[in-house]
């Protein structure tokens, strides 16, 4: 495994923001999932060695956090989720700059650094200053830097906030194109579903702190379950409790939509036999499509 | 639609190396971006007329007979020795103009870094904190030594060239080491200094201002001091005297202030202490808010 952690905490003051994470990534693209607050920007600070955990121990390409950080950093590039540049400076000098900070001789850095922008397609502008550049094209720029000295694995922190769908869109492919290739390994962190779905094959999804589901996608969106939304008349609760004794998990949204997570064994029918047990009248039933969606709100609530 | 170049991603054939000096490249950019500002580059040229001066001076000197007119009564002005470059180099005119350069030169030195985020992209490189921070003063650096420093060396030798002989080397052996020393002092100093003040700010600008208010502030409140308590010892108030004091050490001459010179040393040394506390605790590679 080229990622590796072990029960890492860490904690801003009282603010607990990770909470004895354990993972281990893999090849290829993977992706960061987890609502706001999740803990999956600081996963990768502190695999970065911006922040040092509490507790816990990991390796990055075999390169220990808390000792060889210079190693680590000299291997990864890191696109950060903000937007920063340096005032006064166009796109090559910039991302020559940060070539020659990552340890390239400063004549490769420059012609790397035209290799790159014209890849990440800002070659028309490469010359511009950067305080003019827009949203979408700061977005390719923060890639660009982190892409110029070829790094063995890519850190994205939410790479697609802030864009329009075409800008969002474009970058997604870039990414994509770079996953592709199978010598970099993309660590994607992002709350946006899609984002994973589309380019990742194994995902870590973080819930206050802690993995709350790790796996392949394939696997993973294989949902072991059937998932059914189904509206009740009568007792709901008695309804749900049925349900959950027969092995399935539950859950109800605020309008009252039922979520019913059927293990495969499970028989449709059950749903129906359950509410006749109940006295429970079935007024809605669908069976939905499962998806990545589903199994991020199984797994961390979110409806 | 996605813009994807053709031939997809390309790998760097080329390896990386560990640099003796990694912070070089933040010094040479920051150098080079100062000098793409027009007004910088203005004041940096104006801040070589002092030498000017004093090297038509030094030509004057070796050439009374031929200036007699010119002259006459200013002979003791013309007395080329460790106080005519003290003259030039601590007094508050130069000190004021050396304070305009740097300001266009390195207000946002570390304010442009904290407004547009770009610590992280730094400190994502295999770089330490002091990299970062000897990388950032040395661009002060730089441009202290190249006015206080370098044309006050070439002086003394344009000095020895007119004169023909190396009697003025022979009588004050200890001068380009003194001129050397205070423009060390000066980079040394500053260079903590404007760090600790563009540390301060996530804007250049007040960084600008806060760098003239500290410097004419100190003076002013120095002078207030004084008319109130009847004592030098106030004058260890103004960065201005401070650093007059500390230039009398090096050129060996009578210091302005009726005070033990050290005691600027310490003061400045304690700015300079302030300075690293500070840039410690604001230089890193995320902002951790607790």
């Amino acid at each position: 495994m080229s990622i590796e952690v072990k029960d890492i905490h860490f904690r801003y003051g009282r603010v607990v923001a990770l909470d004895g994470v354990t993972a281990s990534l893999g090849a290829g693209a993977v992706g960061l999932l987890g609502p706001n607050g999740a803990g999956k920007s600081t996963l990768l600070r502190i695999l970065l060695g911006f922040l040092v955990p509490e507790r816990g121990e990991g390796k990055v390409l075999d390169f220990d956090i808390r000792r060889d950080r210079a190693m680590i950093r000299r291997s990864v590039g890191y696109m950060p989720e903000s937007d920063c540049f340096v005032p006064g400076m166009d796109a090559v000098t910039f991302t020559a700059y940060f070539g020659e900070l990552s340890g390239m001789p400063r004549r490769e850095a420059m012609k790397r650094a035209h290799e790159v922008l014209f890849y990440v397609g800002l070659e028309e502008a490469r010359y511009r200053l950067l305080d003019t550049y827009s949203a979408g094209m700061k977005q390719r720029l923060k890639l660009a830097q982190a892409l110029v000295h070829d790094p063995k694995v890519l850190f994205l922190d939410e790479p697609t906030s802030n864009l329009d769908p075409t800008g969002r869109a474009e970058v997604l492919e870039l990414i994509r194109d770079i996953a592709a290739n199978r010598s970099i390994q993309v660590l994607l962190s992002s709350h946006i579903l899609d984002d994973i779905e589309s380019l990742c094959e194994t995902v870590v999804i973080l819930k206050q702190g802690k993995v709350a589901a790790e796996g392949r996608m394939a696997d993973l969106r294989a949902i072991q379950y059937s998932l059914y939304e189904v509206r009740v008349k009568g007792d709901a609760g008695l309804f749900r409790k049925e349900l959950e004794a027969g092995g399935s998990r539950v859950d109800e949204t605020e309008d009252g939509l039922i979520k019913v997570y059927m293990p495969e064994a499970g028989d449709r029918m059950d749903v129906f036999r359950a509410a006749a047990r109940t006295g429970a009248q079935v007024r809605y039933f669908v069976k939905s499509r499962t998806s990545l969606e589903d199994l991020f709100a199984g797994v961390v609530g979110v409806e | 639609m996605a813009v994807v170049r053709e031939k997809g991603y390309a790998h760097w054939d080329g390896r990386l190396v560990e640099r003796r000096r990694p912070w070089w490249p933040i010094t040479r950019t920051g150098i080079r971006l100062a000098f793409r500002k027009k007004a910088f580059r203005f004041f940096f040229a104006g801040g070589f007329l002092p030498a000017f001066f004093a090297l038509g001076g030094l030509y004057v000197s070796e050439r009374l007979e031929d200036f007699k007119a010119l002259v006459q009564s200013n002979r003791a002005l013309l007395r080329i020795d460790p106080a005519y470059f003290r003259t030039f180099l601590v007094n508050p005119p130069f000190l004021f103009l050396l304070l305009i350069v740097l300001v266009f030169a390195a207000s946002g030195l570390v304010a442009d870094d904290l407004k547009h985020n770009s610590l992280q992209l730094y400190f994502s490189r295999p770089l330490s904190k002091k990299d970062y921070i000897v990388g950032k003063m040395s661009v002060v650096a730089f441009f202290v030594l190249a006015l206080a420093g370098l044309p006050w060396l070439l002086l003394v030798a344009f000095k020895l060239v007119f004169a023909g002989n190396l009697r003025f080397l022979a009588a004050y052996p200890l001068l380009p080491l003194g001129i050397l020393g205070y423009a060390v002092f000066l980079a040394v100093f500053f260079a903590l200094l404007f760090m600790l003040l563009s540390a301060s700010s996530r804007n250049s600008r007040y960084v600008s201002i806060l760098v003239f208010t500290t410097y004419l502030f100190s003076d002013i409140l120095s002078g207030i001091l004084t008319g109130i308590f009847r004592t030098p010892y106030m004058g260890l108030f103004s960065l201005r005297a401070n650093i007059q004091q500390a230039g009398s050490v090096f050129f060996g001459t009578k210091p302005p202030l009726a005070v033990p010179p050290v005691w600027s040393f310490a003061v400045l040394a304690a700015i300079g202490a302030l300075s690293l506390v500070v840039l410690d605790r604001k230089i890193r590679g995320v902002e951790v808010i607790k």
